[in-house]
């Protein structure tokens, strides 16, 4: 049996060899995926979170820890669909139509993934039908729309409007952030929560998932 | 001296200009977009004439003398020969940019895709993998990661230094003819030279090569700065021997003609932190940028000109030790930056070159009286005993109307002629 203590700390230092061995030997030696993940991995997602809020870690050391997770994480998925596990919710992500930037947008991905989100990355200039079908496909309850530029700030309310057109705004929470955004600003397009880092979207989607 | 390049010294040195110098197009951040260029030489009633795209990577359009006139600036730019995808600026030729007739270069080979987007060739060079994407929508290119497969075994930094070689002669007699023609018109000068901008993000990728080989992903080499910090010192211990010889060779053939060099444009703040902390930029980076202030100091008239985004009110004592003179764009927008505070800690040791306006929400969407009433108070706040160079946040960008550009220009005079007649 491994020391399950070193996947926290390998998560938590960045080290996706570690990681990804240790969550290795911990499958073969019968751990339940889900202690892996709430016990390790979830908790030290969260202490990456805190020590990048309290400025000890920056966006290098979030990529590193995302990283590291999400080597794990590879391992555990088709064991949890397997066994029916549910997520703490299903999560549509992307840069909106016209904008390429994607650091920002992938960071709030992995910190969602290590929060215990199910998330469905489309990348980058992702067109509004493109999260329609992904809503509907995954059943998501959060839509994550990222924008760098301000010219492409306002494909963020034409995809909101357009979630809205097809039937599919009122079953979705919808999530906004990137440099230019603001609080006002996501008022403004009706969506239903802002976020300035990738740490605090994850409290954010937890806050948003239990409004219902 | 004409007053312009002296209002622009007064201020660089801490001195009370006349009024307020106003840099629009003088480098790649202080510039504006083809678009806006355009708008603003109808709005001024200039000859119609399509305008050159000096700069394809983020389509800015040169600002030429006339306008430059009309405006009102002060500052004119001396740039590199090659462009950020790696070829000249040469043989102007027309081109359709969605609907707007505008110069671009011989070399500037683009291919459009059926959906819309745009892509751009290295060094005009079309068999090579395309290294820019403008998508349908944007009105940027922004680069395409080519990034090989990495072997942590095989990491070599010398892969990552290809861009770094000494400079060419046509290089050099491009900047030197660049230079005479800058001193004619009698502005102030704000140069870059390129080489010495150690990780500028922008950089990395290096969109101006066909096939660039080390680290050149976006991420991977953000992460690289905390888990390979040594591999990082060999690629900037030599792109810093490269760089202080090529400064070298441009100032024995420019002299002191030039008032400030833009010399590194590495981003070290994000909207509300920073990418590292001051420890690190201590002992990745400071020593790199003091060698290269150093010797500029040493042996040249010219002010170090730091470009930094963000949040970054923390390194302001680092970028003062390492010998920086100018920070640019001064984001008060972001967390930290606010610039009654700026002013009063370091107004009297480094110079602003912009702050002047917010380019993410007043100058695009606000009416122009608010971008009126935000350009005085800015005015207000960094004038007083110089060391202010009124500039925008970063580049004023596509679909900024152009009564706002105006009504921030007008402000700025304003509050100029205020204090003339003082």
């Amino acid at each position: 049996m491994p020391e399950l203590q070193k996947l926290y700390d390998a998560v938590l230092n960045g080290d996706q060899k570690t990681a990804v061995a240790i969550t290795q030997e911990a499958l073969a030696a019968g751990v339940d995926p889900m202690e892996l993940i709430t016990n390790y991995m979830v908790p030290a997602m969260d202490k990456v979170g805190s020590l990048f809020e309290c400025e000890e870690y920056f966006v290098p050391e979030l990529l590193l820890s995302a990283r590291a997770m999400k080597g794990s994480l590879e391992l555990l998925r088709p064991l949890l669909a397997a066994a029916g596990a549910q997520p703490a919710g299903r999560v549509v992500i992307g840069t909106v139509k016209g904008d390429l930037h994607d650091i920002g947008k992938n960071l709030v991905a992995s910190m969602l993934e290590g929060g215990g989100f199910e998330v469905m990355d489309l990348g980058a200039d992702v067109p509004p039908e493109k999260f329609i079908e992904a809503v509907r496909a995954r059943n998501a309850n959060i839509v994550c729309l990222s924008a760098l530029l301000t010219v492409t700030m306002p494909a963020m309310r034409t995809t909101i409007d357009a979630l809205k057109t097809a039937g599919v705004r009122e079953q979705v929470k919808v999530m906004v952030g990137g440099a230019p955004v603001t609080p006002q600003f996501a008022d403004e397009i009706g969506a239903d929560g802002y976020s300035d880092n990738a740490s605090a979207a994850v409290g954010l989607a937890r806050k948003l998932v239990k409004q219902g | 001296m004409t007053l312009s390049r002296k209002r622009l010294q007064d201020s660089l040195a801490h001195r009370q200009p006349d009024r307020i110098p106003i840099d629009f197009g003088g480098s790649a951040v202080t510039g504006i977009h083809v678009s806006c260029v355009a708008a603003l030489r109808d709005y001024y009633g200039l000859e119609k004439r399509p305008v050159r795209v000096h700069e394809p990577y983020q389509m800015l359009g040169l600002v030429e003398d006339d306008l430059r006139a009309a405006m009102g600036l002060d500052v004119t730019g001396v740039f590199p020969r090659n462009t950020m995808f790696g070829f000249p600026n040469s043989e102007w030729k027309e081109w359709d940019f969605r609907g707007l007739n505008v110069l671009v270069s011989k070399d500037f080979l683009v291919r459009e895709e059926p959906g819309g987007d745009i892509l751009i060739y290295p060094e005009g060079d079309p068999t090579a993998p395309p290294s820019g994407r403008m998508p349908l929508g944007s009105a940027f290119f922004d680069t395409i990661i080519r990034q090989q497969p990495l072997q942590e075994d095989r990491l070599d930094p010398e892969d990552n230094c290809e861009e770094f070689k000494p400079i060419g002669d046509a290089d050099l007699e491009h900047l030197k003819t660049s230079v005479a023609a800058a001193r004619g018109s009698g502005y102030g000068i704000l140069a870059t030279f390129g080489g010495t901008a150690f990780g500028d993000i922008a950089l990395v990728p290096a969109p101006f090569l066909k096939n660039p080989k080390g680290i050149r992903d976006v991420a991977e080499w953000y992460m690289s700065t905390a888990s390979r910090p040594e591999y990082i010192h060999r690629i900037f211990e030599r792109q810093c021997e490269v760089g202080l010889q090529n400064l070298a060779r441009v100032h024995a053939a420019i002299g002191d003609s030039v008032d400030a060099v833009f010399l590194c444009g590495t981003d070290f703040g994000t909207q509300s932190s920073q990418f590292c902390s001051v420890r690190t930029l201590k002992s990745l980076w400071f020593p790199y940028y003091k060698a290269v202030n150093d010797w500029v100091h040493a042996n040249t008239s010219w002010k170090c000109f730091k470009h930094s985004c963000g949040s970054v009110e923390k390194f302001f004592e680092t970028f003062i030790e390492a010998g920086f003179d100018i920070m640019n764009p001064v984001q008060c927008s972001a967390a930290g930056m606010e610039p009654e505070k700026l002013k009063a800690r370091y107004g009297d040791r480094i110079v602003f070159w912009g702050g002047g306006v917010d380019t993410q929400k007043t100058l695009p969407f606000g009416t122009p009286e608010q971008v009126r009433v935000e350009v005085l108070r800015r005015c207000e706040i960094f004038a007083p005993g110089g060391g202010f160079v009124f500039d925008a946040i970063h580049n004023i960008q596509a679909g900024t109307p152009v009564d706002n550009i105006v009504a921030m220009l007008d402000a700025v005079h304003e509050f100029n002629g205020a204090q003339v007649n003082a």
